[in-house]
């Protein structure tokens, strides 16, 4: 008995030290980035450097996003908001259209319909980039006015996505629904006063993922934005601070920018993580 | 009677490239399209075919350019700068007040890519590296300049910008800047004599720090190629196709080239890269004017520069790094508009003059493309500029390479680094990887 | 099985041929049988049901007839006449101005368009005879039509799905099948840097940009095409598998009994998901680089004399994004894993566990089973996502290293999916991009088909309906 005693307590030990290592590893980048972010401009310039803890302390980087006659990183973050808000409630709408109507109704051509969408999803998204580009522009909807394009087009395609919210409808019982209507319930009835109230998790996980997605949006944002600094999210004005070389000395500004845009964001993540938890155990189920 | 003449025959213009607009195109939103314009479109159609011919001969007489707005695209650090030209501009010709300006800042690099994706939506006015003329005169993107400013241009530029900026016998850009070459950037404390490569490469060795040169950049790679004598130039028709390769890549002095390539590479100081700010721990770097400043604080006091170096080959002989020397160009946009398009010439050749180089010198350092401006004492006691005139001697100015030359450089570039290609390869496998190489470069020209 | 899939085939075939009979049935027995109202319907859609007093459902159909000729009339008609062409007016000089001829673009994409107007029309033709027999059958029977109310009712009960579909459908087909239409097209045609509207037409080529895809003499692509679409097909797998199985591996650590701190480790892995990737990856990718900050440290402890070539090197560089895809996607699989493993009725360890069953014996018998039956259908989609996963590559390496030996600016990490993208945005050699997107649709396509007929918790229930 005090073996297995003895033996557990080394396999708890070894346990931790795993943990602790694999925390190790998953945090440092992100050490890394927050510490170079504070790294003086002044003093030892914005490039890259070969090491980790700045010579001096600072908030220059700081302080650069936040001057506007410098930069539009703040303009570039409100479109970023603006557009995750908008695409989080419109997408959430959508989805849950859809998956009520595959899920509680039984009509003509649903089959084709789901099975129509699954062949779509295999095109790859990237392909239609130039196409969606000019219909945008025939709205007027690109450049200047990529914000609601980008809106737009993100909140179009999305009845394609009802797996996961459809999944959670599935598992609520029909039963529920052929009570309501024998007292007279119509279907809309059903659906905005039971349903959606019986849908807060599946609610919250979609709006998060949809909230989350726009901020990493940088191939098509930088597409449909081209040459129009103003209409730029977070994704498209950072990536150039790393990749062109019009901006030099730009790195540690990038990780300031990088920390103000992850703040946010991970806070969000790690309130709703519950739900998050629970909207991808339930789609990888189902599929 | 004069006057309305003018305004009759401008209005038909306006109503031609309105129909021009609904006929074709009708779909592609032309927003600027004023709306009061709509209604006398129709009854100035019938009117429209037989004044079309005046229109041009009408131009001369025309005090007022209507209305409009112009797009420049320019790098980020010019954006300021820019807008203060425009600003005196304005000022200087009050005959454009209808005209309104916007600055973004789009980089010379994307500025192409961003042109040919749609040429509608890119801007009217913009700068660009010249290794781009030829895809964006084939894309359309680029307007021819105009005759009386194309005198002016080749009368005042210094010869090779003016090759640059032109495409098959016809000019069809304002060069800005001449500066687009490399030489060498390095740390006094480290680097001890800068005249040999492999006294350098030694150098930061010795001292633990790194040697940077863009190896896998079909732009640097040429310094090496070059040097040696071998030859890689295009002949272009006037819409900026390529008719004919002349390379000798795949011979005694292209082997040379690349094994010396190969044999940097293989130095535990060597880091292939040319930009100052993602380069860390630096010796000694290849890079061009438009990082003096980094350089400057990255180096402090023992920031110095000097011409590239000279290398001995596997052959014994030792020759002379060449190389590039480039040009920024700026380029008009083909309008539907003549009024538009004089605007559009008459603020280029502006931004492209003398007094602008200068002050455009001095405002963010780049070195002038204009030959009088190029005299001035303050260019002339430019250290980084005096490292690059040193080195323009031995450089060969660029003339027009395919889109496809560059990653094809990139590529073999990139096989060098990743060991495909080492010092230790035999001369077959690079006279192998040599021959692959013209082919394609020829297989570009048809 | 392929005999069943054969006969599969057949019978959805014919099935869908006896549907076209009988509809071409329905529309004859309509108009011999029907009144003159109804053959009116023929020619103006909706006449018989307005005439019957079906006010809503008839101007609905009218409106429907109306904004097609309105569309055509105004607009379709001068890109579909010219599809076939593609455009023939080339853009020319007036003086120094530029008149623009016709946009091979605009025409193809318009044209597309119009040929959708043109089944819409067809199909709401049919469904607009179908309502006229309809009503006429009622009518015969003696019964009594419903009213235009209860007709606008019933969008919101038995017809609800119609209401609620109408918006999501719509944006699907004008901002997917319309450009997946457009695209699929493209791949027939040259439109490339050489071709591009508005300056210059693009036309038909028919099968050439796939023969050169499939070529491996000349200025064919073959020999880079299956090189990129291996490595895509490597990457998936590894991508999908170390992922699986180290985060299966990593939740049940945290699972153990006596592992204290359970949320603080969850939230230190799950932090990689929450931070935007373009943040957390083009952090790493610097990190990694030849003078970056792990080169540097490891340089000055002299544990290694010369950086170490994380992303230039080929074969480094491809093993350095998988390590790093770990990094960013253990996390999703924890959380699933999490929630599951607490589905696996405890007392299935108790039993073995009294048979004397160690640890992996019980992982082996009990849990891994368990999980891959309840995730089959999950790694099928991560796996056909990985085969497009963008980011991590895109952020990482851009694709490269490139290489002499590979054809159209490939790069040694470039996935099929990385390198379309280079082809539109950098090349804009949007013909080759396309067919290679038509590639991509191929094998995902195949993969999912295979492998989801083979898939155990597919077979038992019932499965995706």
């Amino acid at each position: 008995m005090k073996s297995y005693k003895t033996k557990r307590a080394i396999g708890n030990a070894v346990g931790y030290i795993i943990l602790i290592l694999i925390s190790i590893i998953w945090l440092f980048p992100f050490v890394g980035l927050v510490l170079q972010s504070f790294r003086s401009y002044a003093t030892e310039y914005g490039g890259m450097v070969d090491y980790l803890v700045p010579k001096q302390f600072s908030l220059d980087n700081y302080k650069f996003l936040f001057d506007s006659s410098q930069t539009n990183y703040l303009m570039w973050y409100k479109n970023t908001i603006i557009i995750a808000v908008f695409v989080s409630l419109l997408q959430t709408i959508i989805q849950l259209c859809v998956s009520y109507s595959l899920s509680r109704m039984r009509f003509a051509g649903r089959t084709f319909l789901m099975r129509f969408w699954l062949i779509l999803g295999m095109f790859p998204g990237f392909l239609t980039m130039i196409c969606l580009y000019f219909l945008l522009k025939q709205f007027g909807l690109t450049q200047a006015g990529a914000i609601p394009g980008l809106i737009l087009v993100s909140v179009a395609s999305s009845g394609m996505g009802y797996y996961v919210c459809k999944g959670y409808f599935d598992t609520i019982p029909k039963a529920l629904d052929e009570a309501a209507m024998i007292d007279g319930a119509t279907r809309s009835r059903i659906f905005f006063t039971m349903i959606i109230p019986m849908s807060k998790p599946i609610i919250i996980y979609t709006a998060l993922v949809a909230f989350m997605a726009p901020w990493c949006d940088y191939v098509f944002a930088s597409y449909v934005a081209f040459g129009h600094d103003t209409s730029y999210n977070v994704a498209v004005g950072m990536t150039r601070w790393v990749w062109t070389n019009d901006y030099q000395g730009y790195f540690t500004r990038f990780c300031a920018g990088g920390v103000l845009v992850a703040i946010p964001v991970t806070l969000l993540f790690m309130f709703l993580q519950k739900y998050y938890v629970e909207g991808v155990t339930g789609g990888a189920v189902k599929g | 009677m004069k006057k309305k003449l003018v305004s009759v025959l401008l209005t038909a213009a306006m109503g031609m490239t309105l129909l021009a607009g609904c006929g074709n195109e009708a779909a592609q939103t032309v927003a600027d399209t004023a709306t009061d314009v709509a209604e006398t479109a129709t009854e100035v159609a019938e009117t429209a075919e037989q004044t079309a011919e005046e229109v041009a001969d009408a131009a001369e007489e025309i005090t007022d350019y209507g209305t409009g707005e112009i797009k420049i695209w320019v790098a980020d650090n010019v954006v300021d700068f820019t807008n203060e030209q425009i600003a005196a501009f304005q000022a200087a010709h009050p005959e454009f007040s209808g005209y309104t300006y916007t600055v973004e800042a789009v980089g010379e690099g994307d500025a192409a890519g961003n042109m040919i994706t749609d040429v509608e939506a890119g801007a009217d006015i913009y700068a660009f590296a010249q290794d781009q003329i030829a895809r964006l005169v084939t894309a359309g993107a680029l307007e021819v300049v105009e005759d009386s400013n194309a005198e002016a241009v080749k009368a005042q530029n210094d010869a090779g910008a003016v090759g640059a900026a032109t495409v098959g016998g016809t000019l069809y850009a304002y060069p800005l800047t001449s500066d687009n070459g490399y030489f060498l950037y390095y740390d006094k404390s480290v680097v001890t004599d800068p005249s040999t490569l492999e006294g350098i490469i030694a150098d930061c060795e010795a001292a633990g720090k790194n040697f940077y040169f863009e190896i896998n950049s079909g732009w640097y790679q040429t310094a090496f190629f070059f040097g040696t004598g071998a030859e890689l130039t295009y002949d272009t028709d006037d819409s900026g196709n390529f008719t004919k390769c002349n390379s000798t890549y795949a011979s005694d002095a292209g082997v040379v080239a690349l094994k010396k390539i190969a044999e940097v590479a293989s130095s535990k100081a060597f880091q292939n890269g040319s930009a100052i700010s993602n380069a860390t721990n630096v010796g000694a770097i290849v890079d061009g004017t438009w990082d003096a400043g980094a350089a400057k604080d990255l180096f402090g006091d023992n920031y110095a520069c000097a011409k590239l170096p000279t290398f001995e080959g596997a052959d014994g002989k030792t020759y002379q790094m060449s190389g590039f020397g480039g040009f920024k160009l700026l380029g008009v946009k083909p309008q539907e508009d003549d009024l538009k398009l004089a605007v559009c010439d008459a603020l280029a050749a502006f931004l492209s003059s003398e007094e602008v180089q200068l002050a455009r010198y001095n405002a963010v350092g780049w070195g002038p493309s204009n030959l009088n401006a190029q005299k001035s004492d303050a260019v002339q006691a430019d250290e980084a500029l005096s490292a690059l005139a040193d080195q323009l001697q031995y450089t060969i100015p660029q003339g027009q390479y395919p889109g496809d030359y560059w990653s094809l450089a990139t590529s073999l570039g990139d096989s060098v680094i990743s060991g495909e290609i080492t010092k230790d390869s035999s001369d077959d496998d690079f006279m192998k990887a040599l021959t692959d190489f013209q082919t394609t470069c020829e297989s570009y020209a048809q | 099985m392929a005999q069943d899939a054969g006969k599969k085939k057949t019978t959805v075939a014919s099935q869908f041929f006896k549907a076209v009979g009988n509809g071409f049935k329905d529309i004859g027995v309509t108009f011999k049988e029907g009144d003159w109202k109804t053959k009116i319907s023929y020619l103006i859609f909706g006449f018989g049901p307005i005439m019957r007093g079906q006010i809503l459902i008839g101007v609905a159909l009218l409106a429907c007839e109306a904004l097609f000729i309105w569309f055509m009339t105004g607009f379709g008609w001068q890109y579909l006449s010219k599809i076939s062409t593609l455009g023939t007016v080339a853009t020319k000089k007036v003086g120094r101005k530029t008149v623009y001829g016709d946009n091979s673009f605009l025409i193809l994409l318009f044209g597309v368009l119009a040929i959708f107007a043109v089944i819409a029309l067809i199909a709401i033709w049919y469904i607009n005879i179908k309502e006229n027999r309809k009503e006429e059958l009622i009518l015969r029977n003696g019964k009594k039509l419903p009213s235009n109310g209860e007709v606008f009712h019933s969008l919101f009960d038995r017809n609800f799905h119609k209401t609620l579909l109408a918006l999501p459908v719509t944006g699907i087909f004008v901002f997917t099948v319309l450009p997946i239409a457009f695209m699929i097209l493209v791949a027939f045609t040259n439109y490339d840097k050489n071709h591009q509207s508005p300056t210059n037409l693009f036309t038909w080529v028919g099968l050439s940009n796939f023969k050169q895809l499939v070529s491996f003499s000349g200025a064919g692509i073959g020999p880079t095409f299956v090189q990129v679409l291996a490595w895509t097909l490597v990457w998936a797998l590894f991508a999908t598998f170390t992922n699986y199985f180290l985060g299966l591996a990593v939740a049940m650590l945290i699972n153990k009994k006596g592992i204290k701190f359970k949320r603080l480790w969850r939230t230190i892995l799950v932090l990689t998901i929450a931070v935007p990737q373009f943040v957390s990856l083009l952090y790493v990718m610097k990190m990694f680089a030849n003078d970056g900050l792990i080169n540097g440290y490891l340089i000055k402890w002299g544990i290694i004399k010369t950086y170490i070539p994380f992303w230039t090197d080929p074969l480094l560089a491809r093993i350095t994004i998988i390590v790093v895809n770990i990094w960013i996607g253990i996390p999703y699989m924890m959380l699933i894993a999490t929630g599951l493993l607490m589905n696996i009725p405890e007392d299935l360890y108790e039993s073995a566990r009294i048979d004397g069953a160690n640890p992996w014996q019980m992982f082996r018998s009990i849990t891994l089973p368990y999980m891959l039956f309840v995730t089959g259908p999950f790694l099928l989609t991560q796996f056909t996502g990985n085969l497009n996963n963008f980011n991590v590559i895109y952020l990482l390496t851009q694709g490269k290293p490139q290489s002499v030996n590979l054809a159209e600016k490939a790069g040694y990490s470039d996935l099929l999916i990385t390198w379309l993208y280079k082809m539109t945005v950098n090349d804009t050699n949007y013909r080759m991009a396309a067919v290679i997107g038509i590639m991509v649709f191929v094998v995902t396509a195949v993969i999912s088909l295979v492998v989801y007929n083979m898939l155990p918790s597919v077979r038992d229930e019932e499965g995706f309906q």
